[in-house]
């Protein structure tokens, strides 16, 4: 079983309280009932026909489907054949979704099972094969992958949800602890100067201690003369500042080690983060937010720092603190020791308590500044259409209501830890009176008896004990937001590349680009297709159109071309070579791309044209802007070619960036181009350009292009027509204009009807 | 827009549920196996609803169910009990936050459900009142009235209620 299978299967336990697969027995008892044919799919229809939930199982095999329900003696199991099958109907409610199976029309429904969204992934698994096995299109499955597709379509949600890391919470921080390895040095030094911190911090007030009973009360008493008592509270005292001064010295060594160390560790930390998510497939952000992603790489790498340089050394050295401060309380005195110490794990729970509370009050606060936020994000990107509609007084009203609202929970906060802290600070106080009480009797000769600088120990141990006692009641905190941050940077760590090289693989010196694909099938999860077997063969220099409706596989064919993602039947083959052999970085710098929505990165118009070829000379970087008509507009920006064209190319229009990304392309120089409706979004001049650009562009190269506009693809060598994952026609313009009820000639005459 | 409805109230249209499980509209003569779909499932639960073909397009609008005749409007709630299911929760056992989910443990009149929210999705108060959680996977959770709810489930769910 796979790690990722395993990963659902404990996903479905531990979230979903339902089975992790179909029970074994009613598996044997389907499979038996289909002689020994395998169950291929199957999916929990969790809902009975009077909505409330139950366990029903719709199976799925190579002829047959099976539908069981669970009775009081076992299960009821009804199978047919599929090849009754004459229509799969799927119903979708809010939360309730009815898939009917039906035979012959106006005979009662061969099954009719509901469920929730919660299912819904493994039922439309089921119902695509049945719809393609209706169509006529019969597919094929792998046997053994049932119980991989129903994990994968249960689990899904929550695992892109949530960041998995395998691994409990210990094991979690122990790794974490493992990226300090390479600074044991500073690591074993800083903790020496917090563990000084601790020790001399202890040293003040015994001195205190000791200064008064045997200095200070003996010189008052006579019995020590004022010559040797001075000499020795001039020594405490040196002593003293000595302890103050190597406190504040260890102080220096812990803050900058540590902090310097954190850096370290945060830096290595983003660096191994970025990358990792460099070599990740395209698949994985597509699963992924990119604001997550980028969260990852910034904020939480910054907690984990202040974790690593701060919390693991306040945490650990508090605890020695507070065991260090009880010992020697206790030691100085047993009886006093215990009064001070006794209420010291009720104060760790009640900073506990409170530190829940405030966490419950802070989820409301959130709560309602998310509603605060949601009018900014709606209404400042909007602030045409609240003017154009008159509606400034209302969303004033509607701010200021939920900026209100917001304000009264984040004061309900202030109040709850205002009245907290000085009431923990009584609590301390109080701690100290009960000192006084225990402690005057006996300092009054009624009794054991209690020296006066003990006593002025004790009191000025007890104004240390509220920082470490304070670490600790929030250290359950301090831990769980390190392991959060700690998940989501390891998941992305912990994610393997889905495409990778092989152990030798080759490169295409030079690559002549010619582009076959055999059978070709894909499909993005492991059950419905996007390209069903498709074969085409590309000579080198060929222009070839893709079109048809959208949603029929000409990006994903692309998209393959570029191996962002690796066909899951069949081949693609470059200049005869299987793709998944050759180098893929290599591969990829052959391959250009010019999209639909051309992307530039924050910087000049001269570092985007040469994102590519980052040393080309400067003549070659003019030429190509010539060539994509780009050249002109670019000299007219007051800063020429080292404008800063702003976050993602803003300040530029469409059209201009379109013509700067093709410049791109150009000097790049790439044998296979790829056009992603590169002149879909621009007006009918600008178009004019960027086809010109175009046209000296794909000069010499192999070309895929998609285009909507079917009038741009006329100079094409062929055209190929896409259906639902299919090449249904192809041929020249003039070829497929030619044919009476050919697919190209309807789309093409549909358009010019609507120009 | 008023000769149009006026055009449309006067077809007849009739709804029935035949032997094969699914909800058939009749209208002149055209006939369609249908799901419905609700316009306005919490402003105005009742009335506006979208009968849809498998193809997903409208064959019919029924602004109020009163329309129809009695055998049509039986039908029609039948079918509307299924399209407007949502769970209905009766007590929240616990609401507990892990590493970047909500993970809700809560009894419904369907039965027992543990299900899991991301943390920045809040629960959403209704037009009438009553909140309305959804689940990663989309399913949805009613709480009609959550001020009604026994004191362990208010408690867990005050950080969340107005």
């Amino acid at each position: 079983m796979s790690t990722l299978q395993q990963l659902d299967d404990s996903l479905i336990a531990r979230y979903t309280s339902q089975p992790t697969r179909l029970p074994a027995e009613l598996r044997r008892q389907i499979e038996h009932a289909w002689h020994g044919a395998p169950v291929q799919l199957y999916a929990l229809a969790d809902l009975d026909q009077g909505l409330r939930l139950s366990e029903a199982w719709l199976a799925l095999g190579p002829r047959h489907i099976a539908v069981a329900k669970r009775e009081s003696d076992g299960w009821d199991v009804r199978s047919f054949e599929r090849s009754r099958i004459e229509a799969v109907r799927e119903a979708p409610g809010l939360s309730a979704n009815t898939l009917t199976i039906l035979g012959t029309p106006g005979e009662p429904a061969l099954a009719l099972l509901r469920y929730t969204h919660r299912q819904r992934r493994a039922f439309e698994n089921i119902r695509f094969v049945l719809e393609e096995q209706v169509q006529g299109h019969a597919r094929e499955l792998a046997d053994g992958d049932a119980d991989r597709l129903y994990a994968d379509s249960v689990a899904r949600p929550i695992r892109d949800a949530q960041a998995l890391v395998s691994g409990r919470q210990t094991a979690v921080i122990r790794r974490l602890l493992g990226y300090l390895r390479p600074y044991r040095r500073q690591l074993t030094l800083g903790m020496a100067a917090a563990t000084v911190i601790t020790l001399v911090s202890l040293v003040p007030p015994y001195l205190a201690g000791h200064l008064i009973d045997r200095v200070v009360r003996p010189a008052q008493a006579g019995t020590l003369s004022l010559a040797r008592a001075g000499t020795i509270a001039w020594l405490a005292v040196a002593a003293m500042a000595a302890v103050y001064l190597i406190r504040q010295a260890a102080a220096h060594v812990r803050l900058r080690l540590m902090s310097i160390l954190g850096e370290w560790v945060a830096r290595d930390l983003r660096a191994e983060l970025y990358e990792h998510i460099q070599h990740l497939s395209l698949a994985f952000f597509s699963r992924k937010r990119t604001g997550s992603l980028i969260t990852r790489v910034s904020a939480d790498t910054d907690r984990l720092w202040d974790f690593l340089a701060f919390g693991v050394v306040d945490v650990s050295l508090s605890l020695v603190m507070l065991a260090g401060l009880g010992a020697v309380l206790l030691t100085l005195d047993w009886r006093l020791g215990l009064v001070m110490t006794l209420p010291v794990p009720l104060f760790c729970w009640l900073i506990y308590r409170h530190s829940e509370d405030i966490t419950r009050l802070f989820i409301r606060a959130w709560r309602k500044w998310s509603r605060v936020t949601d009018v900014l994000s709606d209404t400042i990107p909007g602030i045409r259409v609240v003017k154009a509609f008159n509606q400034e007084r209302r969303e004033i009203g509607r701010f200021g209501e939920r900026n209100q609202d917001v304000t009264a929970e984040f004061n309900r906060i202030h109040r709850s830890w205002t009245t907290f802290w000085p009431l923990l600070m009584l609590g301390v106080h109080t701690m100290t009176v009960a000192v006084w009480v225990f402690a005057v009797p006996r300092l009054l000769g009624n009794g054991a008896q209690l020296p006066v600088g003990t006593f002025v120990s004790f009191l000025l141990y007890t104004t240390m004990f509220v920082g470490p006692i304070e670490v600790i009641g929030q250290m359950a905190r301090t831990i769980n937001r390190a392991t959060t941050s700690a998940h989501r940077v390891f998941e992305v760590l912990d994610t393997e590349p889905e495409i990778r090289d092989v152990p030798e693989p080759v490169r295409l010196e030079p690559v002549h680009g010619r582009v076959t694909f055999e059978h070709v099938t894909f499909g993005y999860d492991g059950v419905r297709q996007v390209l069903r077997g498709l074969s085409f063969d590309v000579a080198p220099g060929e222009l070839i159109g893709l079109v048809g409706p959208s949603g029929g596989g000409k990006t994903t064919i692309v998209n393959l071309i570029a191996r962002f993602y690796d066909v899951t039947g069949g081949t693609i083959r470059v200049d005869g070579v299987d793709l998944r052999r050759l180098e893929t970085g290599h591969y990829r710098r052959q391959i250009g791309m010019v999209l639909q929505d051309p992307y530039l990165f924050h910087g000049t118009v001269l570092e985007n044209i040469r994102y590519g070829l980052p040393e080309a000379p400067l003549n070659q970087v003019v030429v190509a802007a010539q060539a994509a008509n780009a050249h002109d507009f670019i000299t007219r920006l007051q800063h020429g070619y080292d404008t800063v064209v702003g976050e993602r190319g803003h300040t530029l229009s469409g059209g201009e960036r379109q013509r700067v990304s093709i410049a791109r392309a150009i000097l790049h120089d790439p044998r296979i181009l790829i056009l992603d409706e590169a002149t879909s979004s621009v007006d009918t001049e600008t178009e004019r350009e960027i086809q010109q650009a175009l046209e000296r562009l794909v000069a010499g190269r192999t070309v895929f292009a998609i285009a909507h506009r079917l009038s741009t693809l006329r100079k094409a060598s062929r055209l190929f027509v896409i259906e639902e994952g299919r090449l249904v026609e192809h041929g020249t313009h003039a070829e497929l204009l030619a044919k009476p009820d050919g697919k190209y000639r309807y789309l093409y005459e549909l358009q010019m009807q609507l120009q | 827009m008023t000769a149009l409805a006026a055009e449309q109230r006067s077809r007849t249209l009739t709804l029935e549920w035949r032997s094969d499980g699914s909800l058939w509209a009749v209208r002149d003569e055209q006939e369609r196996a249908v799901s419905v779909r609700r316009c306005f499932p919490w402003s105005e639960p009742a009335r506006h609803l979208s009968l849809r073909d498998s193809d997903e397009e409208e064959f019919a609008l029924v602004r109020d169910p009163a329309e129809l005749d009695p055998r049509s409007r039986a039908a029609l709630e039948m079918a509307l009990a299924v399209a407007g299911f949502v769970f209905d929760v009766t007590r929240v056992l616990e609401i507990d936050e892990e590493v970047e989910i909500r993970r809700w443990r809560v009894e419904t009149r369907q039965g027992p459900r543990t299900f899991q929210t991301r943390l920045d999705d809040w629960p959403r108060t209704l037009p009438h009142g009553g909140l309305l959680i959804r689940d990663l996977a989309g399913d949805l959770y009613h709480l009609g009235r959550p001020e009604q709810l026994d004191r362990h489930s208010r408690d867990l769910l005050w950080a969340f209620v107005d």
